[in-house]
Protein backbone atom coordinates (compact mmCIF):
# COMPACT_ATOMS: atom_id res chain seq x y z
CA UNK A 1 0.00 0.00 0.00
CA UNK A 2 2.41 2.55 1.18
CA UNK A 3 5.08 1.49 -1.91
CA UNK A 4 1.96 1.85 -4.14
CA UNK A 5 1.21 5.54 -2.76
CA UNK A 6 5.52 5.96 -3.28
CA UNK A 7 4.95 5.12 -7.08
CA UNK A 8 1.49 7.51 -7.28
CA UNK A 9 3.54 10.50 -5.73
CA UNK A 10 7.02 9.63 -8.35
CA UNK A 11 4.44 9.90 -11.28
CA UNK A 12 2.77 12.85 -9.80
CA UNK A 13 2.87 15.81 -12.65
CA UNK A 14 4.18 18.06 -10.46
CA UNK A 15 6.40 16.29 -8.67
CA UNK A 16 8.02 14.65 -11.98
CA UNK A 17 7.61 18.07 -13.12
CA UNK A 18 9.82 19.82 -10.12
CA UNK A 19 12.42 16.87 -10.21
CA UNK A 20 12.93 16.78 -14.03
CA UNK A 21 13.85 20.11 -14.53
CA UNK A 22 17.43 20.98 -13.90
CA UNK A 23 16.74 24.63 -12.20
CA UNK A 24 13.65 23.77 -9.88
CA UNK A 25 15.48 20.65 -8.82
CA UNK A 26 18.37 22.27 -7.71
CA UNK A 27 16.36 25.37 -6.24
CA UNK A 28 14.27 22.70 -4.23
CA UNK A 29 18.26 21.34 -3.15
CA UNK A 30 19.08 25.27 -2.13
CA UNK A 31 15.63 25.77 -0.05
CA UNK A 32 16.36 22.26 1.89
CA UNK A 33 19.70 23.14 2.84
CA UNK A 34 19.23 26.86 3.38
CA UNK A 35 16.14 26.42 5.66
CA UNK A 36 18.34 23.54 7.42
CA UNK A 37 20.64 25.69 8.35
CA UNK A 38 18.57 28.50 9.81
CA UNK A 39 16.38 25.77 11.67
CA UNK A 40 19.59 24.04 13.34
CA UNK A 41 21.50 27.30 13.94
CA UNK A 42 18.20 29.01 15.48
CA UNK A 43 17.43 25.63 17.34
CA UNK A 44 21.11 26.19 18.54
CA UNK A 45 21.31 29.20 19.83
CA UNK A 46 18.50 28.92 22.02
CA UNK A 47 20.15 25.75 23.55
CA UNK A 48 22.84 26.85 24.00
CA UNK A 49 21.12 29.79 25.68
CA UNK A 50 19.59 27.34 28.20
CA UNK A 51 22.96 25.73 28.24
CA UNK A 52 24.17 29.21 29.65
CA UNK A 53 26.97 28.97 26.82
CA UNK A 54 24.99 32.15 24.91
CA UNK A 55 25.12 35.48 26.95
CA UNK A 56 23.60 34.62 30.42
CA UNK A 57 22.40 38.20 30.66
CA UNK A 58 20.74 38.18 27.97
CA UNK A 59 16.82 37.44 28.77
CA UNK A 60 16.32 33.60 27.21
CA UNK A 61 12.56 34.07 27.05
CA UNK A 62 12.90 37.10 24.69
CA UNK A 63 15.95 35.44 22.68
CA UNK A 64 13.32 32.06 22.08
CA UNK A 65 10.66 34.14 21.48
CA UNK A 66 12.56 36.18 18.56
CA UNK A 67 14.18 32.69 17.36
CA UNK A 68 11.09 30.46 17.59
CA UNK A 69 9.00 31.64 14.72
CA UNK A 70 12.52 31.45 12.33
CA UNK A 71 12.61 27.85 13.67
CA UNK A 72 8.84 26.92 12.49
CA UNK A 73 8.98 28.69 9.34
CA UNK A 74 12.15 27.35 8.68
CA UNK A 75 11.06 23.66 9.75
CA UNK A 76 8.17 24.47 7.34
CA UNK A 77 10.26 24.91 4.46
CA UNK A 78 12.45 22.39 4.86
CA UNK A 79 10.18 19.37 5.42
CA UNK A 80 8.28 20.93 2.29
CA UNK A 81 11.74 20.87 -0.03
CA UNK A 82 12.58 17.69 1.73
CA UNK A 83 9.01 16.01 0.51
CA UNK A 84 9.17 16.95 -2.92
CA UNK A 85 13.09 16.08 -3.35
CA UNK A 86 11.76 12.55 -1.54
CA UNK A 87 8.64 12.62 -3.79
CA UNK A 88 11.23 12.66 -6.98
CA UNK A 89 12.42 9.14 -6.02
CA UNK A 90 10.00 8.14 -3.50
CA UNK A 91 9.89 4.23 -4.16
CA UNK A 92 13.69 4.22 -3.78
CA UNK A 93 12.69 5.19 -0.18
CA UNK A 94 10.71 2.35 0.82
CA UNK A 95 12.50 0.30 3.22
CA UNK A 96 15.08 2.12 3.35
CA UNK A 97 15.73 2.49 7.43
CA UNK A 98 18.74 4.82 7.35
CA UNK A 99 15.97 7.40 5.92
CA UNK A 100 13.32 5.58 8.38
CA UNK A 101 15.98 6.88 11.34
CA UNK A 102 15.96 10.11 10.18
CA UNK A 103 12.49 10.88 10.25
CA UNK A 104 12.47 9.38 13.51
CA UNK A 105 15.20 12.01 14.73
CA UNK A 106 13.77 14.59 13.57
CA UNK A 107 10.60 14.07 14.64
CA UNK A 108 12.26 13.41 18.18
CA UNK A 109 13.97 16.92 17.76
CA UNK A 110 10.66 18.67 17.15
CA UNK A 111 8.94 17.23 19.83
CA UNK A 112 11.87 18.34 21.90
CA UNK A 113 11.90 22.07 20.18
CA UNK A 114 8.15 22.37 21.31
CA UNK A 115 9.68 21.26 25.01
CA UNK A 116 11.56 24.01 25.54
CA UNK A 117 9.51 26.78 23.41
CA UNK A 118 6.87 26.17 25.91
CA UNK A 119 9.10 25.40 29.04
CA UNK A 120 11.48 28.71 28.60
CA UNK A 121 9.06 31.36 30.05
CA UNK A 122 9.09 29.23 33.16
CA UNK A 123 12.71 28.83 33.57
CA UNK A 124 13.74 32.05 32.90
CA UNK A 125 11.99 33.05 36.29
CA UNK A 126 13.92 30.84 38.21
CA UNK A 127 17.38 31.98 39.50
CA UNK A 128 19.54 29.16 37.63
CA UNK A 129 18.38 27.28 34.48
CA UNK A 130 17.33 23.81 36.26
CA UNK A 131 19.66 20.69 35.05
CA UNK A 132 16.41 19.16 33.40
CA UNK A 133 16.64 22.05 31.06
CA UNK A 134 19.87 21.91 30.45
CA UNK A 135 19.72 18.07 29.53
CA UNK A 136 17.09 18.75 27.55
CA UNK A 137 19.05 21.60 25.43
CA UNK A 138 21.80 19.22 25.37
CA UNK A 139 19.88 16.36 24.06
CA UNK A 140 18.46 18.52 21.17
CA UNK A 141 21.86 19.65 19.91
CA UNK A 142 22.61 15.97 19.47
CA UNK A 143 19.36 15.15 18.12
CA UNK A 144 19.81 18.13 15.46
CA UNK A 145 23.30 16.54 14.55
CA UNK A 146 22.57 12.86 14.65
CA UNK A 147 19.58 14.38 12.18
CA UNK A 148 22.60 15.84 9.95
CA UNK A 149 24.19 12.26 10.20
CA UNK A 150 21.48 10.44 9.14
CA UNK A 151 20.98 12.90 6.41
CA UNK A 152 24.21 12.33 5.05
CA UNK A 153 24.31 8.32 5.43
CA UNK A 154 21.06 8.20 3.46
CA UNK A 155 23.01 8.64 0.24
CA UNK A 156 26.34 7.47 1.49
CA UNK A 157 25.06 3.93 2.60
CA UNK A 158 21.79 3.38 0.18
CA UNK A 159 22.75 5.43 -2.96
CA UNK A 160 19.49 7.11 -2.41
CA UNK A 161 18.89 10.72 -2.98
CA UNK B 1 42.93 26.73 -15.74
CA UNK B 2 45.99 27.19 -14.44
CA UNK B 3 48.03 24.52 -14.55
CA UNK B 4 50.17 25.02 -11.22
CA UNK B 5 46.59 24.82 -9.71
CA UNK B 6 45.57 21.55 -11.38
CA UNK B 7 49.41 20.47 -10.03
CA UNK B 8 48.48 21.12 -6.78
CA UNK B 9 44.92 19.78 -6.55
CA UNK B 10 46.61 16.18 -7.53
CA UNK B 11 49.30 16.59 -5.27
CA UNK B 12 46.48 17.06 -2.29
CA UNK B 13 44.49 14.41 -3.30
CA UNK B 14 46.47 12.21 -3.20
CA UNK B 15 47.95 13.12 0.53
CA UNK B 16 47.31 9.94 2.89
CA UNK B 17 44.39 11.46 4.70
CA UNK B 18 42.33 12.50 1.75
CA UNK B 19 43.36 8.97 0.07
CA UNK B 20 42.12 7.58 3.72
CA UNK B 21 38.81 9.60 3.67
CA UNK B 22 37.84 8.79 -0.28
CA UNK B 23 38.33 5.05 0.50
CA UNK B 24 36.51 4.57 3.88
CA UNK B 25 32.32 4.15 3.98
CA UNK B 26 31.97 6.08 6.93
CA UNK B 27 34.59 9.04 6.76
CA UNK B 28 33.43 11.23 3.81
CA UNK B 29 29.67 11.16 4.89
CA UNK B 30 31.11 12.33 8.48
CA UNK B 31 32.66 14.99 6.99
CA UNK B 32 30.47 16.14 5.34
CA UNK B 33 28.17 15.86 8.63
CA UNK B 34 31.06 17.88 9.97
CA UNK B 35 30.51 20.98 7.15
CA UNK B 36 26.90 20.65 7.42
CA UNK B 37 27.12 21.16 11.46
CA UNK B 38 29.60 23.94 11.49
CA UNK B 39 27.84 25.62 8.26
CA UNK B 40 24.12 25.42 10.64
CA UNK B 41 25.93 27.25 13.27
CA UNK B 42 27.69 30.23 10.90
CA UNK B 43 24.82 30.34 8.37
CA UNK B 44 22.01 30.22 11.50
CA UNK B 45 24.07 32.95 13.46
CA UNK B 46 25.02 35.16 10.79
CA UNK B 47 21.05 35.50 9.72
CA UNK B 48 20.04 36.14 12.68
CA UNK B 49 21.85 38.98 13.27
CA UNK B 50 21.00 40.09 9.26
CA UNK B 51 17.05 39.35 10.55
CA UNK B 52 17.41 41.54 13.30
CA UNK B 53 19.00 43.98 11.63
CA UNK B 54 16.48 43.94 8.65
CA UNK B 55 13.61 44.34 11.66
CA UNK B 56 12.45 41.25 10.20
CA UNK B 57 10.20 39.02 12.52
CA UNK B 58 8.59 39.36 16.25
CA UNK B 59 8.86 43.05 17.38
CA UNK B 60 10.59 42.77 21.21
CA UNK B 61 10.02 45.04 24.02
CA UNK B 62 13.44 45.78 24.05
CA UNK B 63 15.73 45.60 20.92
CA UNK B 64 17.93 42.51 20.83
CA UNK B 65 21.77 42.66 20.67
CA UNK B 66 22.83 39.66 18.82
CA UNK B 67 26.09 40.10 17.01
CA UNK B 68 28.12 40.59 20.38
CA UNK B 69 26.01 37.54 21.66
CA UNK B 70 26.72 35.42 18.83
CA UNK B 71 30.05 36.46 17.86
CA UNK B 72 32.04 33.28 19.83
CA UNK B 73 29.42 30.61 18.31
CA UNK B 74 29.72 32.32 14.85
CA UNK B 75 33.45 31.68 14.55
CA UNK B 76 33.17 28.29 16.25
CA UNK B 77 30.61 27.63 13.44
CA UNK B 78 32.63 29.32 10.88
CA UNK B 79 35.92 27.25 11.51
CA UNK B 80 33.98 23.75 12.09
CA UNK B 81 32.66 24.50 8.36
CA UNK B 82 36.03 25.12 6.99
CA UNK B 83 37.71 22.37 8.39
CA UNK B 84 35.00 19.66 7.24
CA UNK B 85 34.92 22.20 3.63
CA UNK B 86 38.97 21.36 3.52
CA UNK B 87 38.78 17.99 3.85
CA UNK B 88 35.63 17.39 1.24
CA UNK B 89 37.99 19.73 -1.25
CA UNK B 90 40.89 17.50 -0.53
CA UNK B 91 39.34 14.41 -1.69
CA UNK B 92 38.81 15.40 -5.16
CA UNK B 93 40.91 18.80 -5.54
CA UNK B 94 41.34 18.30 -9.31
CA UNK B 95 37.75 17.90 -9.97
CA UNK B 96 36.65 20.93 -7.76
CA UNK B 97 39.48 23.17 -8.98
CA UNK B 98 38.27 22.68 -12.52
CA UNK B 99 34.62 23.68 -11.73
CA UNK B 100 33.45 26.61 -12.65
CA UNK B 101 30.45 26.61 -9.73
CA UNK B 102 33.30 26.05 -7.18
CA UNK B 103 35.35 28.38 -7.79
CA UNK B 104 33.03 31.44 -8.06
CA UNK B 105 32.06 30.12 -4.84
CA UNK B 106 35.50 30.10 -3.26
CA UNK B 107 37.00 32.95 -4.80
CA UNK B 108 33.95 35.12 -5.49
CA UNK B 109 31.00 34.69 -3.35
CA UNK B 110 32.96 33.73 0.26
CA UNK B 111 35.50 36.77 -0.26
CA UNK B 112 32.61 38.92 -0.42
CA UNK B 113 30.55 37.24 2.03
CA UNK B 114 33.09 37.73 4.51
CA UNK B 115 33.62 41.13 4.11
CA UNK B 116 30.27 42.19 4.28
CA UNK B 117 30.03 39.97 7.49
CA UNK B 118 33.72 41.72 8.99
CA UNK B 119 31.50 45.34 8.39
CA UNK B 120 28.88 44.02 9.93
CA UNK B 121 30.04 42.20 13.07
CA UNK B 122 31.92 45.77 13.73
CA UNK B 123 29.35 48.01 13.63
CA UNK B 124 26.51 46.17 14.43
CA UNK B 125 26.75 46.91 17.64
CA UNK B 126 26.49 50.48 17.48
CA UNK B 127 23.04 50.03 15.05
CA UNK B 128 21.40 47.60 17.60
CA UNK B 129 21.43 50.10 19.85
CA UNK B 130 19.76 52.57 17.86
CA UNK B 131 15.66 52.66 18.34
CA UNK B 132 15.79 53.03 14.58
CA UNK B 133 18.10 50.66 12.86
CA UNK B 134 19.85 52.90 9.39
CA UNK B 135 19.50 52.10 6.28
CA UNK B 136 23.22 51.40 5.39
CA UNK B 137 22.68 48.54 8.45
CA UNK B 138 19.62 47.26 6.35
CA UNK B 139 21.13 47.00 3.68
CA UNK B 140 24.42 45.53 4.84
CA UNK B 141 22.04 42.82 6.09
CA UNK B 142 19.77 42.22 3.16
CA UNK B 143 23.62 41.75 1.25
CA UNK B 144 24.89 39.42 3.83
CA UNK B 145 21.75 37.17 3.27
CA UNK B 146 21.87 37.38 -0.42
CA UNK B 147 25.76 36.32 -0.21
CA UNK B 148 25.17 33.49 1.58
CA UNK B 149 22.26 32.19 -0.19
CA UNK B 150 24.71 32.35 -3.28
CA UNK B 151 27.10 30.64 -1.58
CA UNK B 152 24.64 28.05 -0.88
CA UNK B 153 23.03 27.93 -4.34
CA UNK B 154 26.95 27.62 -5.95
CA UNK B 155 27.26 24.71 -3.73
CA UNK B 156 24.32 23.28 -4.84
CA UNK B 157 25.04 23.70 -8.42
CA UNK B 158 28.95 22.15 -8.40
CA UNK B 159 27.55 18.57 -9.39
CA UNK B 160 24.87 20.27 -12.02
CA UNK B 161 27.91 22.26 -13.76
CA UNK B 162 30.51 19.85 -12.98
Amino acid sequence: MILHFCRWLQDNFLVSAINGTAWSAAATEIIHYFSMFILVGSTVIVDLRVLGAVGRRQDAKQLADWLFPWIWISLGLNVLSGFVMFAGTAPSYYGNDIFYDKLMIILLAVIVNLVVQQQVPKWNQLPAMPAWAKLLAFVSIMLWIGAIIAGVEVPALTGVG
Amino acid sequence: MDGSLITFGHWLQNREFALAIAGSDWAYPFVQAIHFTGLSLWVGTNLAVDFNLLGFGKKSSEPLQLSKLLLIWNWIGFGIAVTGGLLLFSVSAETYLTNIAFLTKLGLLIPLGLVCHIVIQRNAPAWEKLSEVPMLAKVAGFADLLLWLSVATAAVLIPYVG
